[in-house]
């Protein structure tokens, strides 16, 4: 008990002593841990949105608007004749214009401009096996009185692009600042360990352990990597609730991405462990040049 | 309690500082390392501490091969080992006090030992008053008296001294020695390295002269140099 209390009063003297490299420190690693978190909530709420589409992935053929009956209803009948289908839906104009007022339910005065006979009709199609869903598309969209296929693929395939290249930038981003707080945390070991050199001569000459040493310096750290992760934390939380509140105002095709507490959770977990062990490699490194000599 | 076998240390570059030197101290010996700067006195400590490793012999210790210690046992060599030096090596922040019960808190002795063999150990150097002051208040033979309390309080089997005299006037230098020769009597082995003449002459104890990293005399009630 004596010694755990020397261990926390030796380490809360030295981070004292190096207040200005310590906030240092506990900034860089919130920073770059916040962007590390954060880039894995986003791609946890694109997961869910992606996960969805696995299990029906959807194409939508859309008509020509005023295309009558039978033209519809040869493009109905092939699509039941199709193997490779395995079902669909037609949805009519009252259909269409149900979605639409859904989907614009905030501007009123374009809903009020806007009659079913506008809207095209269309054909929700669930294909056999999820590859069909490009054969099936490029096999509709030449029919006759076909305006356009929309495949959820397409967009899905282009929103992923976009968060690939977003998570890529992300993480290089935070892997510098990673990298930079790793430095910090040596240096500010460092100076700790120059600042108590004379200690440190005395207590490897009475024969204090390597580990009675070293505790304090690398608690040191430690402490500096939890902080700054336990903001990232709380960053990561935020950050959630933001996202969970513009989803929530989403009727589109975003309407099925989802952010969770325990994606926050488990993501704030990752990034709590990941903050302290940067600050305890930061103290080993920041020591071995001064210890092992 | 100390046997050297042949025992030779180079150091990077070619500089030989010890060479294929053998000797044995035993419990409860005091021995003068005497010879010039650069002889090897300060090696022939250094090896003793583990803070450097023969290229060439055996540096026993207590029966053991120091050399083959893994590093995680060099502490546990350490505790039996006190040391003081020149410069005395006191913290400038903690007081008399702190500094001589530092030595015991860091290799986790229970604080109801450090409250007892504290107060014991600056009653044998002298020092009880000045228990509160800090190293700068203190005389340099005061400040001698700390490093030695703090060498001796965890009762080492052998207690190094390297130049303990050297910054100190030879009226101060008679009192260390004394309190040196007191340590002696309860057994400890003392090994001190000095350039001082007059202590080693007035002691009459065994000297061990090193010159270029050779012994080149062992005497058992030597003085400082041959026919000085």
């Amino acid at each position: 008990m004596s010694r755990l209390a020397y261990f926390a009063r030796e380490t809360l003297i030295s981070l004292r002593r190096n207040l200005l490299m310590t906030i240092a420190g506990i900034i860089t690693v919130a920073i770059s841990l916040f962007l590390f978190g954060g880039i894995l909530l986003v791609s946890a709420t694109v997961d869910h949105g992606t996960q969805q589409w696995k299990h029906g992935i959807e194409l939508e053929i859309f008509m020509n608007v005023g295309s009558t009956a039978k033209q519809v209803q040869v493009i109905d009948k092939e699509l039941a004749a199709d193997p490779q289908v395995k079902t669909y839906k037609h949805l009519t104009q009252a259909d269409a214009y149900a979605i639409f007022k859904k989907d614009f339910a905030d501007q009123p005065a374009l809903v009020e401009s806007t009659k079913p006979s506008d809207l095209p009709e269309s054909f929700r199609v669930e294909p056999q096996k999820a590859e069909l869903t490009e054969v099936l598309a490029l096999r509709y969209k030449d029919q006759q009185n076909v305006a356009t296929v929309i495949t959820a693929a397409q967009q899905i395939k282009r929103l992923l692009t976009a968060t690939r290249w977003i998570r890529l930038a992300f993480i290089s981003m935070a892997s510098v600042l990673l990298a930079s707080s790793l430095f910090l945390i040596v240096n500010t070991i460092r100076l700790a360990t120059f600042a108590r050199r004379r200690e440190i001569e005395v207590m490897k000459l009475v024969g204090a352990s390597n580990w009675f040493v070293r505790v304090p310096f690398m608690a040191e750290g430690l402490v500096q990597g939890a902080i700054g992760a336990g903001f990232a934390f709380g960053l990561v939380w935020a950050l959630k609730i933001i996202i969970a509140n513009l989803l929530s105002n989403q009727h589109t095709l975003l309407s099925t991405f989802r952010v969770t507490s325990s994606d926050a959770l488990g993501i704030g977990t990752l990034v709590l462990i990941i903050g302290a062990g940067i600050g305890v490699i930061g103290s080993i490194v920041g020591l071995r040049r001064f210890l092992d000599a | 309690m100390i046997r050297f076998e042949d025992v030779t240390k180079a150091y990077k570059g070619d500089v030989v500082a010890l060479r294929e030197l053998s000797l044995e101290i035993l419990k409860g010996e005091f021995v003068f390392l005497v010879g010039p700067s650069g002889s090897g006195k300060s090696t022939f400590l250094k090896l003793l501490l583990r803070d450097e490793v023969a290229t060439g012999g055996k540096v026993m210790v207590a029966g053991r091969d120091i050399g083959r210690l893994g590093s995680w046992k060099v502490p546990q060599l350490r505790r039996n080992i006190g040391c003081v030096f020149q410069d005395f090596k006191l913290l400038a922040n903690k007081t008399v006090y702190e500094n001589v019960a530092f030595a015991l808190e860091v290799i986790g002795r229970p604080k109801h030992i450090v409250r007892t063999q504290v107060p014991q150990i600056l009653d044998l150097v002298g020092l009880t008053k000045k228990a509160d002051n800090f190293p700068t208040e203190l005389s340099g033979g005061e400040q001698q008296r700390v490093s030695i309390a703090r060498a001796f309080v965890n009762r080492p089997l052998i207690l190094l001294a390297d130049e303990p005299t050297g910054n100190l006037d030879p009226a101060t230098t008679v009192g260390i020695m004394r309190l040196l020769d007191r340590i002696n009597r309860t057994g400890t082995t003392v090994v001190m390295a000095t350039h001082d003449q007059r202590i080693v002459d007035a002691m009459r104890r065994r000297v061990v002269e090193l010159d270029h990293g050779s012994l080149v005399r062992d005497q058992v009630r030597g003085v400082y140099g041959v026919g000085s």
